[in-house]
């Protein structure tokens, strides 16, 4: 079998690789994303993260999003997925909106992709109002964005709601649809692949953040 | 099933995804599908002026011969000038430049290493003052068009079917060197002939000359017709070699001397030694200001430097000697070695160098390595060339 991210030849010789290394990268690859659980809470609702968004897994997400490349959809969650599973029993998997250009260049919802994995119900709740690509806009532009979410009409929510994102960077998409969702008659949660330390270890001090675990 | 950019059948590189088939293996240039065919890129036509030119030093009588073969034979097959290092390949191919510009095709020069396209791309437009000689490289790549385009092999990419002559500059060398890939986007790149430029050919190159769908031109002189330095083997354990090295440099104390390693980790560890001594720069890879210290030791006219194979290539520093210390090591390869061997000598005014191989054992490669270039210089000799 073929490494997912590098293409090497992956070594299924030895009987450690057997009974331990069951993987769809290298173990090279998978080394160089670093596993750190994060767990902190953003407009009262608890956020958790399993992986630092740093350079490797930076470059796999592009490979992923902006390539194009679908072969990678089980690659983020593949070594977590039965811990998060365990974690959310009984909830119910909702996807952050993407752009619909976005999403016709692609010919697949990438978050739905990734958290396919699970076997988890998932439903797609949101929808974006305005048409705005979110690659190139800064800090500042990324927080006017917060109301760029609305309910679709019509829809049906369940009672437990696990908000799902492939990284949180300034959490702004997040806020937004918390924004719009009934903080009363549900039970939400967040759960992002990766997330941006800097940003939240620049928080760490402020009301929003009151623990951070390492 | 074939990948219409980079040219691979191997059907473990393909995937299904919910659009179809596409090629796994070129996925960093954005993704392609199978049945998807590429239009070839329409570039602007050539100014008419463009293809003057004039260099600064004229041809010697050996690079003139070999200039004037490659215009006369490049209609007929794709050329494999084969010279020694510093022979002034660059200046080689600016007549066959000269003649496609002239009639008005386009023409490409691309290079593994993204700091020689500056460089190369400064040294063609002072040769063509009229042409716009346009660099493409990472951070360069707002301007994709113009009369010659001088870009990074992985560029290749913008220009489907673009280049009537793509000028392939040392296909031996890293990221290009052994990377499908890149092979396959420059076949791409180019619908006329390629012509490549090495010191080292590598053994499909030299397969490719002995089916004879390759011409090799061969050049072993330099501009100066002097020999290249030979350079001198010593195998002994390290803690010899390092003592040997110490000797070494101050006995060079008088002139910039490189030291090539083989890994980062060693280019720290003896950078450190070194400094006990005197002052001593160090480079690698990992360096973001590189070009900063290049530039401070070749102002420095006798400073020593450790660096890895980052140096090996494109690098000239008058008057250098050089030390490959643990050249026996796996990750130096005969290109690599002939290559650092070949960065002594290259000055006009003093064309001799010291180049030393300290290796902890016995290594075959290192002994190729000075045969090689010991039969280039024999054949100087014979030629009755040297002056």
């Amino acid at each position: 079998m073929r490494c997912l991210l590098c293409g090497c030849e992956m070594q299924q010789g030895s009987l450690r690789d057997i009974l331990f290394n069951e993987d769809i990268i290298c173990e090279a690859c998978r080394s160089k994303w670093e596993r750190k659980k994060i767990d902190f809470r953003l407009d009262g609702i608890r956020v958790r993260s399993d992986y630092v968004y740093n350079d490797a897994f930076s470059e796999c997400l592009i490979q992923y999003k902006e390539c194009c490349d679908e072969a990678l959809k089980d690659v983020f969650l593949y070594r977590i997925k039965d811990v998060i599973r365990k974690r959310y029993k009984g909830y119910t998997v909702c996807l952050m909106p993407s752009s619909t250009t976005k999403l016709a260049v692609r010919g697949f919802n990438h978050l739905a992709g990734m958290y396919e994995s699970l076997g988890m119900k998932m439903i797609e709740p949101f929808e974006k109002v305005e048409e705005k690509d979110q690659k190139g806009a800064g800090r500042v532009e990324r927080r006017n964005m917060e109301h760029g979410i609305r309910l679709k009409p019509d829809v049906q929510l369940p009672k437990k709601l696990l908000l799902c994102d492939d990284t949180i960077t300034t959490g702004s998409t997040l806020k937004g649809a918390l924004r719009v969702l009934d903080h009363n008659s549900h039970r939400i949660e967040i759960y992002c692949v990766s997330a941006n330390h800097f940003w939240i270890q620049e928080k760490k001090g402020m009301l929003h953040f009151p623990y951070i675990q390492k | 099933m074939k990948c219409p950019r980079c040219q691979n059948t191997d059907p473990s590189y393909f995937y299904k995804g919910s659009k179809g088939w596409y090629c796994r293996r070129c996925i960093s240039f954005q993704r392609i599908m199978v049945e998807e065919s590429m239009q070839p890129v329409s570039l602007k036509p050539v100014k008419e002026d463009a293809s003057e030119y004039t260099l600064q030093y004229p041809l010697t009588k050996e690079q003139k011969a070999l200039s004037d073969t490659m215009i006369e034979r490049i209609e007929d097959s794709d050329i494999l000038c084969h010279c020694v290092c510093g022979a002034g390949k660059t200046e080689l191919v600016v007549g066959v430049i000269g003649k496609y510009l002239k009639e008005g095709k386009k023409v490409c020069f691309a290079i593994a290493r993204r700091q020689v396209v500056l460089e190369v791309a400064h040294r063609l437009q002072s040769y063509f003052m009229h042409a716009s000689v346009i660099p493409v490289c990472g951070g360069h790549t707002d301007v994709t068009d113009g009369d010659l385009i001088v870009c990074t092999t992985h560029q290749l990419y913008r220009y489907y079917q673009a280049f009537d002559l793509l000028i392939l500059d040392e296909p031996d060398a890293f990221p290009f060197y052994g990377n499908p890939v890149l092979h396959g986007i420059a076949e791409t790149a180019c619908r006329g002939k390629t012509v490549y430029l090495t010191a080292t050919p590598d053994d499909t190159l030299k397969q490719k000359v002995q089916d004879g769908s390759l011409l090799s031109l061969r050049l072993h002189v330099r501009p100066h017709g002097k020999p290249i330095p030979v350079p001198v083997i010593h195998t002994a354990p390290v803690w010899i070699l390092c003592m040997y090295l110490v000797l070494w440099l101050q006995v060079h104390a008088d002139h910039p001397r490189i030291i090539f390693v083989p890994s980062i980790s060693m280019c720290h560890r003896l950078a450190r030694l070194i400094s006990i001594f005197e002052k001593c720069f160090h480079v690698t890879s990992k360096d973001e200001n590189r070009d900063e210290i290049i530039e401070v030791f070749r102002n420095s006219r006798n400073g020593v430097i450790v660096a890895t194979t980052v140096l090996e290539r494109g690098v000239t520093i008058p008057n250098v000697d050089v030390c490959v210390f643990a050249a026996d090591s796996s990750s130096f390869n005969e290109a690599a070695l002939i290559q650092m061997a070949g960065r002594a000598g290259r000055n006009f005014h003093n064309p001799y160098g010291d180049v030393l191989f300290l290796c902890r054992e016995k290594s075959s490669l290192c002994h190729q390595c000075r045969k090689q270039i010991v039969d280039d210089n024999a054949y100087l000799y014979s030629g009755g060339a040297l002056r």
